[in-house]
């Protein structure tokens, strides 16, 4: 950001202004259209998107009605919510309970200023970027606490102390997984991070080494549960504790907070993808600079959402788990395995420093194995169910 | 926990749900089996039910014998006769035939002994409206005569199509004896 | 309503200096998971339950009493609505009640077609007993798939009977209609696609790790505890008891009907668990489509229904008559005084005794748990209410 500011600084724009005040002026309007553009459509569209793929996935048709194809549900559900009665219960601790909705937000929202979304647009390329994010989206526990807190509810209670203590269980695992990354790059910079890698896949630090490769499946594992998906959805278990800690939450708040699971969902997207797979990089193909900075955003989009499909998919599949199970998962099996990481890669990294290219491109080859057994296994299940000779196949994705 | 245990927890997490991904997967690329109901459907709905589909009850009063067993039979008393025999004709007259589709279970016990089929479902189901009161079925606008079965058959060809029809439905229900069903064009009498 | 006729008497827990005290919550009448209106009054230390009581009665329509004024035919429809999720079972227990009370006899066409309706009718409720087990669980897809599979069934049963819910197809002697045409293709149809469906039913959801984890050792009811708490039906073959009425006092055209009662091993747990409970439902249903199966094969020809007066009056006495319903051993008692009304009708249903084992199995499990141990014992309201 600060690059493209001084190059239209350079350019003549701006003259007279001090250079901060450009600084802090361009910053402050590129998080305005990435937030009110950006997120705010990216989350509403996803809760669309989320309808449909689950309804494919549960062989019945999502909303198709309002607007094209359905499209404009989401906006319709938003306005329905803005227009919805603004209650406070009665004997809840009001001050707290307006203000939670808005601490999660901010929780979610301010980890936006260090996504990379092209190799010039980003608002703010922080030398702790990574780091940044973790620490950032913590707040959003205090947020869910204060939720569940204040509105005077048991179940309430339950969900946010239930979110409490697994949103700070497994901020562990997290940050660990980030720690093979680190080594690789010596760097926490996202920017830094993804100009390590390259377009190519096996540039990508999740084929670098079999450590990273696992410490991605943790990253993912970790990051859903710190975004309240199921299986890890517990807080907001809506068949055990109603709605959780959004319980007694109507209109704009209730909106708030699924803004916030939603936006979560593309941030945890959007940190896989810088981390380990390459980010916004593309081949070599165009030098003009409106043209690569809209192939480097659509490429880090791409990618970034292809993971918020994946966090879909997993939710139609999978139950939730209990909590004693969850905090069993993070401390006795995702936690050894995260330091295991480490090690490993520390090793890798002594003993290879500038990276080994034959197993990198093993590692391609291991990923594609199992995703051609994988595919194997959906066509056997199509086989099974005899699809093609009932004539059931359907492959498009309109109602 | 054992390490063999602890072992195979991860390898079983991993297949199965791999492997439940997969099926979910596989629903991505089949036909969804929704039914867009009303308004994006090839046909009505109410053509496509079965002939037995016991929905909202209709009266043919031009067949009705005016018997009452229907309303001996409801078991939540819904419908309400009025019938007289006239002093000076010597024949029953209908003057009401009302039918509460509030309290109406759709359970059939009604149609089920009617001789010619008068009261029957209807395949249609799309009763709600916006007041109680609207749901009473009246049937009688004015006094009409009951109806009585001819001995050689109906040869009016009105009242001989609602025949038709009600027998047709009264047939369905299953007789003690098996016996076969009687030929359309000439009723003998009651089913028994 | 509050708690009264609840001793609710809060009590400290933990170490002395570390005093907490005991959450009483309210999982009410209202609840996105209790299997209809359901209440109780959970006392928690945190998450960890130390009582469930429960709170019944919120369904109660007085059916028992109802069957005393609108006579022994009237009641049919009335039956459908004591356990309207397994329907049919009901008609036949009430027709087979008043057959005996009478000594009517059912043509062999007829009983084959009560089974063949009855069979259809478990099949369909055991799909939403499992798939309501799964959703409350956490897995939404498989929900959806239990209730694709059971719209067929039900266009099955409309084609039958005429409805789709409270199907009132049976009646005293016999059954209202005889098969429709070409019905024996529509259920072998039916079936052909429906078995190869169950086996994808367990590679989606069945041993997946975390819904094994869920159940697999949570609220085990050994034998001897279920059968001192009578529970019946696939909560006590959960537990591992060969108890099946169909097997042990046969009604019906049972007796010619070749079939396994599948019965809880502990594959996965102990014997007893959440776990059994639902394999021997999944079990259940394969059993159904091999039963179905042979029905369509052995149907007779003949009528379906004996001749019984319109004023159908049994001689003065009592019968009961127990039916394997969905949801266990369904007992039917009339007293009969000689007129057409009965004198008093008691039905026994195998919810209302699941209920009361609720609290036994809830001491000491997670609020989370409560739900599965509910819906694995597929408690319906309306069966525990009547």
């Amino acid at each position: 950001m600060q690059g493209f500011l001084d190059s239209l600084i350079a350019q003549g724009y701006f003259p007279g202004i001090p250079r901060n005040l450009v600084y802090a002026g361009g910053m402050l309007v590129f998080t305005v259209i990435v937030v009110v553009v950006f997120v705010f459509l990216v989350a509403g569209v996803t809760t669309f998107v989320e309808r449909r793929v689950w309804a494919r996935m549960q062989s019945r048709i999502g909303p198709n009605r309002v607007g094209p194809q359905g499209m404009l549900q989401w906006l319709a559900d938003a306005i329905k919510l803005f227009l919805k009665e603004d209650l406070v219960p009665a004997q809840a601790d009001a001050r707290l309970f307006r203000l939670a909705p808005y601490i999660v937000v901010l929780g979610f929202l301010t980890a936006f200023i260090v996504i990379p979304f092209g190799s010039r647009l980003i608002i703010a390329d922080l030398n702790v970027g990574i780091v940044f994010i973790t620490a950032v989206t913590s707040l959003v526990v205090v947020g869910i606490l204060m939720a569940g807190w204040s509105s005077n509810n048991k179940w309430s209670l339950i969900g946010g102390i239930r979110a409490a203590a697994q949103i700070v269980s497994y901020e562990i695992p997290t940050g660990l997984s980030i720690m093979p990354i680190v080594l690789l790059t010596g760097t926490l910079s996202m920017q830094g991070i993804i100009s390590q890698q390259g377009w190519a896949p096996h540039t990508w630090f999740v084929f670098n080494n079999p450590f990273t490769f696992a410490a991605f499946f943790i990253f993912f594992t970790s990051a859903l549960a710190e975004g309240n998906r199921t299986p890890f959805d517990l807080p907001e278990a809506d068949t055990e504790l109603v709605a959780g800690f959004v319980t007694e939450y109507t209109g704009v708040r209730y909106l708030m907070f699924f803004l916030a699971e939603w936006g979560n969902l593309y941030i945890i997207g959007a940190v896989v993808t810088t981390l380990f797979l390459g980010g916004w990089q593309i081949p070599p193909v165009t030098s003009g600079p409106v043209l690569r900075a809209v192939l480097e955003f659509l490429t880090f989009f791409v990618k970034s959402y292809f993971w918020v499909l994946v966090a879909m998919w997993i939710r139609a599949t999978l139950p939730r788990v209990r909590v004693d199970q969850l905090m069993s998962v993070c401390w006795k099996y995702l936690v050894p395995f995260a330091f295991a990481n480490i090690l490993g890669t520390a090793v890798w990294v002594v003993l290879w420093p500038a990276g080994n290219v034959i197993v990198q491109y093993l590692m391609v080859l291991a990923g594609l194995a199992l995703a051609w057994y994988f595919f194997r296994r959906v066509a056997f299940h199509l086989r099974r169910a005899r699809v093609r000779e009932r004539g059931e196949l359907y492959l498009s994705p309109l109602a | 926990m054992n390490r063999n245990g602890y072992l195979r927890n991860i390898k079983d997490t991993c297949f199965t749900v791999l492997d439940g991904m997969a099926v979910t997967l596989s629903y991505l690329v089949r036909r969804p089996t929704t039914i867009q109901y009303p308004d994006r459907m090839a046909v009505r709905v109410q053509d496509t039910l079965p002939f037995r589909y016991r929905g909202i009850l209709e009266v043919d009063l031009e067949i009705c014998t005016g018997c009452l067993a229907c309303e001996r039979a409801c078991p939540i008393d819904c419908i309400v006769i009025d019938a007289e025999k006239d002093k000076q004709t010597r024949e029953m007259v209908l003057t009401r035939f009302d039918i509460d589709m509030a309290k109406c279970m759709y359970c059939g016990l009604c149609s089920e002994p009617c001789p010619t089929g008068a009261i029957h479902h209807t395949p249609e189901f799309e009763g709600a409206d916006y007041s109680l009161e609207s749901l009473v079925r009246r049937f009688v606008k004015e006094p009409v005569k009951a109806y009585k079965l001819k001995k050689g058959g109906e040869d009016d060809p009105e009242i001989l199509e609602f025949l038709d029809r009600g027998m047709r439905y009264v047939e369905e229900f299953a007789s003690p004896e098996a016996a076969p069903p009687a030929p359309k064009a000439a009723p003998k009498g009651p089913a028994a | 309503m509050g708690l009264e006729g609840f001793e609710v008497e809060v009590q400290q827990v933990g170490k002395p200096g570390l005093e907490t005290e005991e959450m009483t919550l309210n999982m009410g009448p209202q609840h996105p998971s209790t299997h209809g209106v359901l209440r109780f009054v959970i006392k928690a230390d945190g998450e960890v339950m130390r009582e469930a009581i429960p709170d019944v009665g919120y369904l109660h329509r007085s059916i028992e009493k109802i069957s005393e004024k609108v006579g022994y035919h009237g009641f049919m429809p009335y039956t459908d609505r004591v356990d309207y999720v397994a329907a049919m079972f009901c008609n036949q227990g009430w027709g087979m009640v008043c057959e005996k009370l009478g000594g009517i006899e059912v043509p062999k066409r007829g009983e084959y077609c009560r089974v063949i309706a009855a069979e259809l009718n478990r099949i369909s409720s055991h799909l939403i007993a499992v798939g309501c087990m799964i959703l409350d669980i956490g897995a939404m897809t498989p929900f959806f798939h239990a209730f694709r599979e059971r719209e067929k069934i039900n266009d099955l049963l409309e084609e039958l009977c005429g409805a789709r819910l409270t199907y009132n197809y049976m009646r005293i002697g016999g059954v209202a209609w005889d098969l429709p045409p070409n019905y024996a293709e529509k259920v072998l149809a039916f079936l052909d696609q429906f078995e190869p469906l169950l086996d994808e039913y367990n590679d989606l959801i069945t041993y997946n790790k975390i819904y094994v984890e869920r159940l697999a050792n949570v609220a085990v009811v050994p034998a001897e505890v279920a059968i001192n708490y009578n529970l019946v039906g696939p909560n006590l073959r959960g537990s591992g008891v060969q108890y099946d009425v169909r097997r042990d006092e046969p009604y019906s055209v049972y007796p010619e009907l070749e079939f396994d009662i599948p019965v809880g091993k502990g594959e996965v747990g102990t014997v007893g668990d959440c776990f059994d409970r639902y394999i021997v439902r999944m079990r259940e249903m394969k059993e159904s489509a091999r039963i179905l199966r042979q029905c369509m094969k052995q149907i007779p020809d003949g009528p379906v229904i004996a001749k019984v007066p319109r004023k159908f009056k049994p001689p003065a006495g009592d019968a009961y008559v127990r039916v394997e319903s969905a949801r266990g051993d369904m007992g039917w008692y009339v007293v009969s005084d000689g007129s057409e009304f009965p004198y008093r009708t008691k039905i026994r249903t195998g919810s209302f005794s699941a209920m009361s084992i609720i609290d036994w199995m809830s001491r000491g499990l997670m609020i989370a748990d409560l739900v599965a141990v509910i819906s694995s014992l597929d408690v319906i309201a309306p069966e525990v209410d009547r």
